[in-house]
C-alpha cells in the first residue's frame, strides 16, 4: 500500500523515458493517484529501454519501464488527434497535476503549453521537464543523459583526473530531475492552497545538476581555481581501493584518531606518526598507498566494512546489484518490495528511499500494461460506452 | 548586524513555515537553504564552540582569494551556498538549557531538519518522541547514512564512501583493455563525485517534507522522515537491482559508452582538459554527426552502417570522431553537431558554467550581497533547478554570520529576558565569535595543482567573469 501523504491528489503522466516517470512514481508512492497516458501501440519510450526480464525486449518487459511505472494506472490515447484530445482533456478537467517531458516545441504544437491548460482547468499544476528549461538558446536542443550531464558541469569532476570525464550509467540526469520535480510539483500544490490557483512548474535537468556544483562554483568565482576529477595519486583515502574480493573506501573522516584507522587496516607501519596529519598523508602519499593496498588486501568488504562502522569509523565498499538485493541491512529496514506483474511475474523491487513510520510497504502494484485501464478510466468514470471505446480503438485513438 | 533576509515577496510559497535546522554539512543544509529560497524562515543552530562547528564554516572552503581572513567562520564559499537567507542561533547542545531552548524552540517551528546519527539526537534528549510533545503535527527530516534502524543504524557515513556502498559506483567505470588489445568491461568501479549521495539526499528531503506538509495541511498530522542516503542512493538504480533480480546481471562498466547507442561518449577538444559528449540514438542523428562533421562518406561506410555494426567498431568510430573534435572547441563541436540536429554537449567546467549563455540566458546563478563586513564580494551562487510561473523562488541572502539572530530568536521568539540573554552570554551559550580553534591553513594554489587538488587557477579571474 502506498503511503498516504498525497492521498486524494490525481497527477497524469504524460511522461517518457525517465524524468517525469520517476517524477510521477515519487507522487506515487506518497500516495498520490497516478494516471500514466501512453501513446497507442507503441507507449512510453522507456518500454523499448533495456534492461529487459529474460532479455526479451518486448515491450512488457522493459524493466527500466517496470520499475518507474509501479502504483500507477495506465491508459493510452493519442493527444495529436481530435477525440484523443477531447479524451485527455476530460481527464485534465479533474486532474491537480500533469507531469510532462516533450521538448518544448512539441508541448506547444500539441497544444499543450500552459496557457491553453489553465484555460481547461486553472488549479492545475503543470510541471514540465525538459534537459535545458523551456527558455534560452539550448532549449531545442538535442540532449541525451550524457549530453545534460556534461553541459550541467557535474560531469567534469567524475571520474580520474588522468582519464576523461566519465559517465554514470542508467541516465542519472534524469533521476536528479526527476526527483527535483516531484519537490517542485509539490511546492506548487501547497502554492495552490492559498492562492487557489495553479501554475506551470519549469524544470531543467542541466539546473538540477548544476545546483550540485557548490563547490566547484565558488572554487572559481572565490578563488579563481578550476576544481578537476580525483587525482589518481593522493592521500590514499576515500579513492576506491582494491580488497580481497572486490573494492572499498577507507576515509578518514570521523572523530577518530590516526590510530585507530591504522588499527583497524592493519599492518605496523601504518601507524608511524607521520600519517597522522593530512598534511604529512600528502606528503608521504605514495609509501601511504603502498601501505594501504598491503593491509586492505587481508581484508574482505564486508567485515571491513563492519568493523569500521562499530568503531566508528566511515569506511564504504564497491557493492554491486547482487550484493544490495541480498543486504541484511536493507532487508531489516524492509526496503525491498513484493511486486507480481502479470507479464514478467514476481520480483522484490526497490522501495522508498524514506521510511515514514506507522507506514509500511510490503506490497506494490505492479507497472501498468499498455492501456490496462482504458475500460475504468474511459469507461467507468468518463462514461464512455463500450461502442464509443470500440471505435476510440479501431481508430487509433487508445 | 547584517540586515535580515530581504523582506518576502507576496507569493513566496513557504512564507509562513519556520525551519529549525539544526543539521550540518551538505545534504541537509542545503534542503534548509532551499527551503528559505521559497521563502521560509530557516533558523540554523549554530555553535560558538570551534571544535563542534559545522564543518563547512570551520574547514571546507574555498576562501576569498584563497586567504581564510579575519573572519574565516564567515567566509567559505561552499558555506555561504549551503545556507543562504538562513538566520543563525548560537547553542551549545551539550548543555540542559540549550537543549531546554531547542524544545521551546521546536514549539513554534513547523519543521526540524537534523542529521546527527540516531543516538546523538536520543542522548540530547531530542529524537522525534520528546520533540512531538512540544509540537504534536511537528514534521521532522532525520538524514542519515543508513537510517534509524536496521543493524547498521549507527554508523556514520559521508557521501564519497556512501557512493560505492549504495551501487551507483558498480554502474560506472572506464573500460579495459582486453586479451584482445580491444576494449572491454571494466573491473574498478568508480564515483560521481562531488559529493552526489549528498544532494540525493536533498532532493529526497525535499519531496517528502513536501508530501508531509501537504498532508498536514489537511489534516493536521505531523510525520517523522526517516531518510536513509543508503536507501536513496540505491533507489536511482532500480533498473540496475532488477536487472539482477530477473537476469542475474550484478554490474555494468562500459566508461562512456552506451549499452545500445553508437558513436556514445566523451570525446577530446582544443585547450587543456576540454571535452565533448556526443551521443546518437538513431539513423538521423548518426546521419547530422556525419553531416557535421563534414564527412558524409562516413554514413555509407560498411562498418558503420547500421547500429549494431557502429558499436562493433566503436573504437575505430571514436578514433575518427576525436580526430576531428582535437581541431576544434567543445563549443565549436557543439554547435556545429546541433546545427545539423545531433545530440551533442560541452563538458563544462564550473569556470565555463559561470559564464555559459544557457546559464545566463535562464539567470541560473544567482547574485548575493553580503554586507560590507563580511568582506565577501557579491558574487554569483548555484539557484534551483526549476522555476514557477507564479510563485517566488530566489536566494534571499547571504548566510547568516554567527549568532546574528540571536537576539531575535530567544528574545523576539521565546520571550526570553535580557537578564537571561546576559548569562547565556557570559558562559559563551551565545555570542558571534568562535570560542578556541582558528583560520585553517592555506596551501596556495600553485601547490594545489601540484597535487592535483584542482585542475588549474586564474589569477585574473575576476576578469574572466560576468559582472555581478
Amino acid at each position: 500500500m502506498p503511503a498516504g501523504l498525497l492521498t486524494g491528489f490525481r497527477v497524469l503522466d504524460l511522461g517518457s523515458g525517465i524524468s517525469a516517470p520517476w517524477c510521477a512514481k515519487i507522487l506515487a508512492d506518497y500516495g498520490a493517484e497516478v494516471i500514466k497516458i501512453e501513446v497507442p501501440g507503441s507507449g512510453d519510450d522507456a518500454r523499448r529501454m533495456g534492461p529487459f526480464a529474460g532479455d526479451d525486449p518486448d515491450l512488457e518487459k522493459s524493466l527500466t519501464f517496470l520499475y518507474l511505472n509501479t502504483n500507477k494506472k495506465g491508459v493510452t490515447l493519442d493527444p495529436s488527434s481530435v477525440s484523443g484530445r477531447r479524451l485527455l482533456d476530460r481527464l485534465l478537467a479533474g486532474a491537480d497535476v500533469l507531469v510532462e517531458n516533450y521538448p518544448p516545441a512539441r508541448s506547444k504544437e500539441l497544444g499543450l503549453d500552459y496557457a491553453s491548460l489553465a484555460g481547461i482547468n486553472p488549479g492545475l499544476v503543470v510541471t514540465s521537464i525538459t534537459p535545458f528549461g523551456q527558455t534560452g538558446p539550448y532549449r531545442d536542443f538535442q540532449a541525451t543523459d550524457i549530453v545534460t550531464y556534461a553541459l550541467s558541469g557535474l560531469m567534469y569532476h567524475s571520474g580520474d583526473s588522468d582519464q576523461s570525464p566519465l559517465r554514470s550509467v542508467l541516465d542519472q540526469s534524469f533521476y536528479v530531475a526527476g526527483a527535483n520535480a516531484a519537490a517542485a510539483t509539490q511546492v506548487a500544490l501547497f502554492a495552490r492552497l492559498t492562492s487557489g490557483e495553479g501554475q506551470q512548474v519549469d524544470v531543467a535537468a542541466t539546473e538540477c545538476l548544476g545546483a550540485h556544483l557548490v563547490q566547484p562554483v565558488p572554487y572559481y568565482n572565490y578563488m579563481g581555481a578550476v576544481k578537476g576529477r580525483r587525482p589518481v595519486r593522493g592521500a590514499g583515502f576515500e579513492e576506491l581501493m582494491p580488497a580481497r574480493d572486490g573494492y572499498v573506501a577507507p576515509s578518514v573522516q570521523g572523530s577518530q584518531p590516526w590510530s585507530a584507522i591504522a588499527g583497524l587496516i592493519g599492518g605496523e607501519e601504518l601507524q608511524d606518526e607521520k600519517f597522522a596529519t593530512g598534511a604529512g598523508r600528502v606528503a608521504h602519499g605514495e609509501e601511504l598507498r603502498e601501505l594501504l593496498i598491503k593491509g586492505l588486501a587481508r581484508w574482505d568488504r564486508m567485515p571491513l566494512f563492519l568493523a569500521s562502522g562499530e568503531q566508528r569509523l566511515v569506511f564504504g565498499m564497491a557493492q554491486d546489484a547482487g550484493d544490495l538485493a541480498e543486504c541484511p541491512h536493507l532487508q531489516a529496514r524492509d526496503f525491498f518490495v513484493e511486486v507480481d506483474h502479470p507479464v514478467v511475474g514476481v520480483a522484490q523491487y526497490p522501495g522508498m528511499a524514506v521510511r515514514l513510520p506507522g507506514e509500511t510497504i510490503t506490497a506494490s502494484r505492479p507497472a501498468p500494461l499498455l492501456g490496462q485501464h482504458n475500460s475504468e478510466i474511459f469507461g467507468q468514470e468518463l462514461g464512455y460506452s463500450p461502442e464509443d471505446l470500440i471505435s476510440l480503438r479501431q481508430h487509433g485513438v487508445i | 548586524m547584517p540586515p535580515a533576509p530581504k523582506p518576502l515577496k507576496r507569493l513566496a510559497p513557504l512564507k509562513n513555515i519556520r525551519v529549525l535546522d539544526l543539521s550540518r554539512v551538505f545534504a541537509m543544509p542545503f534542503a534548509g537553504a532551499n527551503l528559505a529560497d521559497l521563502g521560509a524562515e530557516v533558523i540554523k543552530i549554530d555553535t560558538c564552540q570551534a571544535q563542534f562547528m559545522d564543518t563547512t564554516r570551520t574547514l571546507t572552503g574555498p576562501f576569498p582569494d584563497n586567504q581564510p581572513g579575519e573572519l574565516w567562520w564567515e567566509q567559505g564559499g561552499t558555506f555561504q551556498n549551503l545556507n543562504r537567507g538562513k538566520r543563525s542561533l548560537t547553542l551549545d547542545l551539550r548543555s540542559e538549557e540549550s537543549q531546554k531552548i531547542i524544545k521551546d524552540l521546536v514549539g513554534v517551528c513547523d519543521v526540524v531538519l537534523e542529521n546527527f546519527t540516531p543516538r546523538v539526537m536520543a542522548r540530547f534528549g531530542l529524537d522525534f518522541q520528546s520533540l512531538r510533545d512540544r509540537k504534536p503535527d511537528l514534521i521532522m527530516v532525520s538524514n542519515t547514512g543508513y537510517g534509524h534502524s536496521g543493524p547498521w543504524s549507527n554508523f556514520g557515513a559521508m557521501a564519497s564512501a556512501l557512493e560505492p556502498t549504495h551501487g551507483t559506483g558498480a554502474f560506472m567505470g572506464y573500460m579495459e583493455e582486453g586479451e584482445d588489445g580491444r576494449l572491454t568491461d571494466g573491473q574498478v568501479p568508480n564515483k560521481m563525485g562531488n559529493s552526489y549521495s549528498d544532494f540525493l539526499a536533498t532532493w529526497t528531503a525535499l519531496s517528502s517534507l513536501m508530501a508531509a506538509l501537504l498532508r498536514r495541511a489537511r489534516t493536521g498530522e505531523g510525520q517523522w522522515i526517516d531518510l536513509a542516503m543508503y536507501q536513496t542512493g540505491t533507489t536511482v538504480i532500480g533498473a540496475g537491482l532488477l536487472d539482477y533480480a530477473f537476469n542475474g546481471r550484478r554490474t555494468q562498466r562500459i566508461g562512456n559508452r552506451h549499452p545500445v547507442w553508437s558513436p556514445h561518449g566523451v570525446y577530446p577538444c582544443q585547450g587543456h582538459d576540454q571535452w565533448v559528449a556526443i551521443a546518437s540514438r538513431d539513423e538521423s542523428d548518426w546521419q547530422a554527426v556525419c553531416l557535421g562533421m563534414g564527412m558524409p562518406e562516413l554514413a555509407s561506410d560498411p562498418r558503420f552502417a547500421d547500429p549494431i555494426d557502429r558499436r562493433r567498431h566503436q573504437e575505430e568510430l571514436d578514433e575518427i570522431i576525436s580526430a576531428w573534435t582535437s581541431a576544434r572547441t567543445s563549443y565549436q563541436v557543439m554547435e556545429t553537431l546541433q546545427g545539423a540536429g545531433a545530440p551533442a554537449g560541452a563538458v563544462l567546467t564550473a569556470k565555463q558554467a559561470l559564464t555559459d549563455p544557457q546559464y545566463l540566458d535562464r539567470g541560473f546563478f544567482e547574485t548575493v550581497h553580503n554586507p560590507p563586513e563580511a568582506g565577501l564580494r557579491p558574487k554569483g551562487y548555484v539557484g534551483r533547478g526549476w522555476k514557477f510561473s507564479r510563485s517566488e523562488a530566489e536566494i534571499r541572502g547571504p548566510a547568516p554570520r554567527l549568532g546574528e539572530a540571536n537576539e531575535y530568536v530567544l528574545g523576539e521568539l521565546l520571550g526570553i529576558d535580557q537578564d537571561r540573554l546576559k548569562v547565556l552570554a557570559e558562559d559563551r551559550t551565545i555570542g558571534n565569535l568562535p570560542e578556541g580553534g582558528g583560520a585553517p591553513g592555506a596551501v596556495p594554489l600553485d601547490e594545489q595543482v601540484e597535487l592535483g587538488w584542482i585542475a588549474e587557477y586564474d589569477a585574473d579571474y575576476l576578469e574572466k567573469l560576468p559582472r555581478v
